[in-house]
C-alpha cells in the first residue's frame, strides 16, 4: 500500500470517529450506523465471496447466529467477553457444517446450498421457540446504556476498520493469493499445490466471526429480535448486494457500495414507503448489466485504460 | 395418529407435488436443460398468480378458463427477459447469472408490492367448497383435484413438447453440449428464449393453478424458488420427468412433516434433503449417476 493510501485511510477513520461530534441527530445516526455496519458485512463477505469468488447467499445464517447468540449466551450468565467469544464460535460452527458441505460443490450448487443451509437455520429459529422464543422473539441485552446510538455509530466504525484491516493484511499475504488463485480457476491452483478445500473454509469461518460481530452489534440496538429479522435471506441478499455493488475483491468496494445501496434505500423508503427492495433489483441489474465489476471495480478499470 | 390420518396427508401431499411437479419442470427446462440459473423462478411464479387474479377480478375468467392467457402472458414476459437481459450476459459466469435473476426477482417481487400493496387476496367461486369423498375416510377438495388435473395435462403436454418436436430436440442437443449444438445449425439464442420462456409460463401456469387454494400476496412465490431448484437436482438435472417426480415427492413429504412435526418444518425438510443429496448423490435420486 502506497504512504498516501494509508494517509487516507487513517484521516477517513479519524474523520469517522469525529463525526458524532457534529452530527447529533439520532436518525442521521442511525442511518450512518447502517452504513458502516453494513460496510463492514460486505467487507466480511468479500473474503469469501469477492477474493475466493465463492457466491454466498447465506450469511443471514451467520449474521443472526450473532444476534441469537448475543441474546442467548447472555440469558445463561455469561460474562460479556465470554458471550463475545461464544456467539463468533456459534457463527464458525455455522460454517465448518455449511463450508464441509458446500465447498465441494461448485458455481451455482454451492450458493444454492448457502441459501438452504440459512433457510435450514431460519426454521430452526422458528421452530425451537424454548430456545430461540420461536417467532415470537426474544430479547436482547443492551450494549450500550447511555448516549446509545453514538456508541452503536463508534462500534459500527470500529468494527469497519478492523475489517479493513484484515482485509488489507489478507490481500497481501500468501493467503490471500490463493484465495485469488482459487477465484481465477479453481482447477490451477489445485494443480500448483493450493488446498482448495481447507483455504476456502479458512476464509469462510473469517468472514463468519465478523458477520456475527456485526449481527450481535444489529440485534443489540434492536433489543428484541424475531427469526423474519436476523435470519431472513434478505439479510443474505444485502450483504452479497452491498460487496458486488461496490465491486467484490476490492478493499473500497464494499464501503462505497453500503453507502450507496443504503442512501438510496433511506430515500426510496421516505418516497414509497414500502417496497424498498425494488431498489435493491434495479441496483443488481444495472450493476450486472453495466458494471460488471462493481462502481469501484469499472472505476479502477476505466482510470487504468485511460493511463494506456 | 392412525393410518388414514397418514394416508390423507400422503394424498393431499400428492395433489399439492402435482403443482409443484410444474413448477419443477418449468426450472428444469431453464436451469437443468439451458443452464439458466433462475433465482427469478419463484416470482414468475407469483407474476402468474397475479395476472390469474386480475383476470378473475376484472375479467370475471377463474384461473381454469384463464391459465392459458396467464401462459401466454408470461411467455411473452419470460422471452423478452431473456432477449433483454439474459442473452447481454450470455456466456458469463453464472455468479453474473444469479445476480442478475436475483436482482430480477427483488424488483418483480417490491414492483408488485408496490401496485398492488403488501396484503393478501383470495379469490372466492362455487367450486371452491366442495369436496369429493373417497371411501369412508378420504376426503379431496374439488379445486385441488382440478388444479391437479390440468396441471397434469400441462405437465405432459410440456413432455411430449420436448421429447417430439424439432425446437425440443435442439434444447436437448444444447444440453448435451452447447459448443457443438450451434455449430449443428441451432440458433442457440433463439432456442434458450424459446425454452426459458415456456418454462416461465410453465411456473406461471402451476401460479394460476394454486390462486384458488393459495393466499396470494407478492412474496407468495419466494420459496418455491429453491423447491424448484431441489426439485431439478432431485429429479437430476437435464430430466424433465425426473423434476415432476421430485415435484410429487416434495408434495407429499411435506405434508407428512406438517402432520407429525409442525407446518414450519416442511420448507426446513425440503432443504435438508437437497444438501444430502447435494453432497452424497449429485446427480439426483431419479438421475442416472455419470461416471
Amino acid at each position: 500500500m502506497k504512504r498516501w493510501q494509508l494517509a487516507l485511510a487513517l484521516a477517513g477513520f479519524v474523520m469517522s470517529l469525529l463525526v458524532p461530534l457534529v452530527v447529533t441527530s439520532d436518525y442521521q445516526l442511525q442511518v450512518l450506523f447502517r452504513i458502516y455496519l453494513f460496510a463492514a458485512l460486505g467487507l466480511a463477505w468479500n473474503l469469501v465471496g469477492g477474493y475466493a469468488g465463492q457466491l454466498s447467499l447465506g450469511h443471514a445464517a451467520y449474521f443472526g447466529a450473532g444476534a441469537y447468540g448475543l441474546a442467548l449466551f447472555t440469558r445463561l450468565g455469561f460474562p460479556m467477553w465470554a458471550v463475545l467469544a461464544l456467539l463468533v464460535l456459534l457463527a464458525m460452527l455455522f460454517a465448518l457444517l455449511i463450508g464441509g458441505v458446500s465447498f465441494r460443490l461448485r458455481g451455482p450448487y454451492f450458493a444454492l446450498a448457502t441459501i438452504a443451509f440459512a433457510e435450514v437455520v431460519h426454521a430452526a429459529a422458528k421452530n425451537l421457540p424454548s430456545v430461540t422464543g420461536g417467532d415470537v422473539g426474544v430479547q436482547v441485552p443492551a450494549l450500550f446504556h447511555s448516549n446509545v446510538n453514538r456508541s452503536f455509530y463508534l462500534c459500527a466504525v470500529i468494527l469497519t476498520a478492523i475489517t479493513t484491516v484484515v482485509t488489507v493484511l489478507i490481500s497481501r499475504s500468501r493467503f490471500g493469493y490463493y484465495l485469488m488463485a482459487i477465484r481465477e480457476d479453481q482447477d490451477t491452483a489445485l494443480a500448483v499445490g493450493v488446498n482448495a478445500s481447507r483455504v476456502k473454509l479458512y476464509s469462510l469461518l473469517l468472514s463468519a466471526a465478523f458477520t456475527a460481530l456485526a449481527g450481535a452489534l444489529y440485534g443489540s440496538l434492536f433489543l428484541f429480535i424475531v427469526p423474519d429479522q436476523v435470519l431472513s435471506i434478505d439479510i443474505s441478499n444485502e450483504i452479497a448486494i452491498v460487496a458486488m455493488l461496490g465491486g467484490a475483491g476490492t478493499l473500497t468496494g464494499p464501503m462505497v457500495g453500503a453507502v450507496v445501496l443504503e442512501s438510496a434505500s433511506e430515500i426510496f423508503k421516505s418516497v414509497f414507503q414500502e417496497a424498498h427492495l425494488l431498489i435493491y433489483g434495479l441496483l443488481l441489474i444495472v450493476v450486472v448489466l453495466f458494471l460488471p465489476e462493481g462502481i469501484v471495480g469499472s472505476a479502477e478499470g476505466m482510470l487504468r485504460r485511460r493511463k494506456k | 395418529m392412525d393410518f388414514y390420518t397418514s394416508l390423507q396427508a400422503v394424498v393431499n401431499g400428492l395433489l399439492t407435488g402435482g403443482l409443484y411437479a410444474l413448477v419443477g419442470m418449468g426450472m428444469a427446462l431453464i436451469f437443468g436443460v439451458m443452464r439458466i440459473v433462475n433465482f427469478a423462478h419463484g416470482a414468475f411464479m407469483m407474476l402468474g398468480m397475479y395476472a390469474a387474479y386480475v383476470l378473475f377480478t376484472h375479467g370475471h375468467l377463474i384461473p381454469y378458463v384463464s391459465f392459458p392467457i396467464v401462459a401466454l402472458l408470461m411467455y411473452a414476459v419470460g422471452h423478452l427477459t431473456y432477449m433483454g437481459l439474459l442473452r447481454p450476459i450470455h456466456g458469463q459466469s453464472d455468479f453474473m447469472q444469479i445476480l442478475l435473476t436475483l436482482g430480477i426477482g427483488l424488483a418483480l417481487t417490491d414492483g408488485i408490492q408496490l401496485v398492488f400493496g403488501a396484503d393478501y387476496h383470495q379469490i372466492n367461486f362455487p367450486l371452491l367448497s366442495r369436496n369429493f369423498h373417497l371411501g369412508t375416510h378420504l376426503t379431496v377438495s374439488a379445486p385441488w383435484v382440478v388444479s391437479f388435473g390440468i396441471a397434469l395435462v400441462v405437465g405432459a403436454g410440456l413432455y411430449f413438447f420436448v421429447m417430439h418436436t424439432m425446437i425440443g430436440r435442439a434444447a436437448r442437443a444444447i444440453a448435451q453440449n452447447r459448443n457443438a449444438a450451434p455449430l449443428m445449425g441451432i440458433h442457440l439464442h433463439r432456442v434458450q428464449a424459446f425454452w426459458f420462456g415456456l418454462g416461465v409460463a410453465a411456473a406461471a401456469v402451476a401460479g394460476a393453478l394454486l390462486l384458488p387454494v393459495f393466499y396470494l400476496y407478492p412474496g407468495v412465490g419466494d420459496q418455491f424458488t429453491l423447491k424448484a431448484f431441489v426439485m431439478v437436482v432431485l429429479g437430476g438435472m437435464e430430466s424433465i420427468v425426473g423434476a415432476a417426480m421430485a415435484g410429487l415427492l416434495l408434495g407429499v413429504v411435506e405434508n407428512l412433516t406438517s402432520l407429525y412435526w409442525g407446518n414450519e418444518w416442511a420448507l426446513a425438510v425440503d432443504f435438508v434433503i437437497f444438501i444430502l443429496v447435494l453432497s452424497l448423490r449429485p446427480s439426483g435420486i431419479f438421475g442416472r449417476q455419470k461416471a
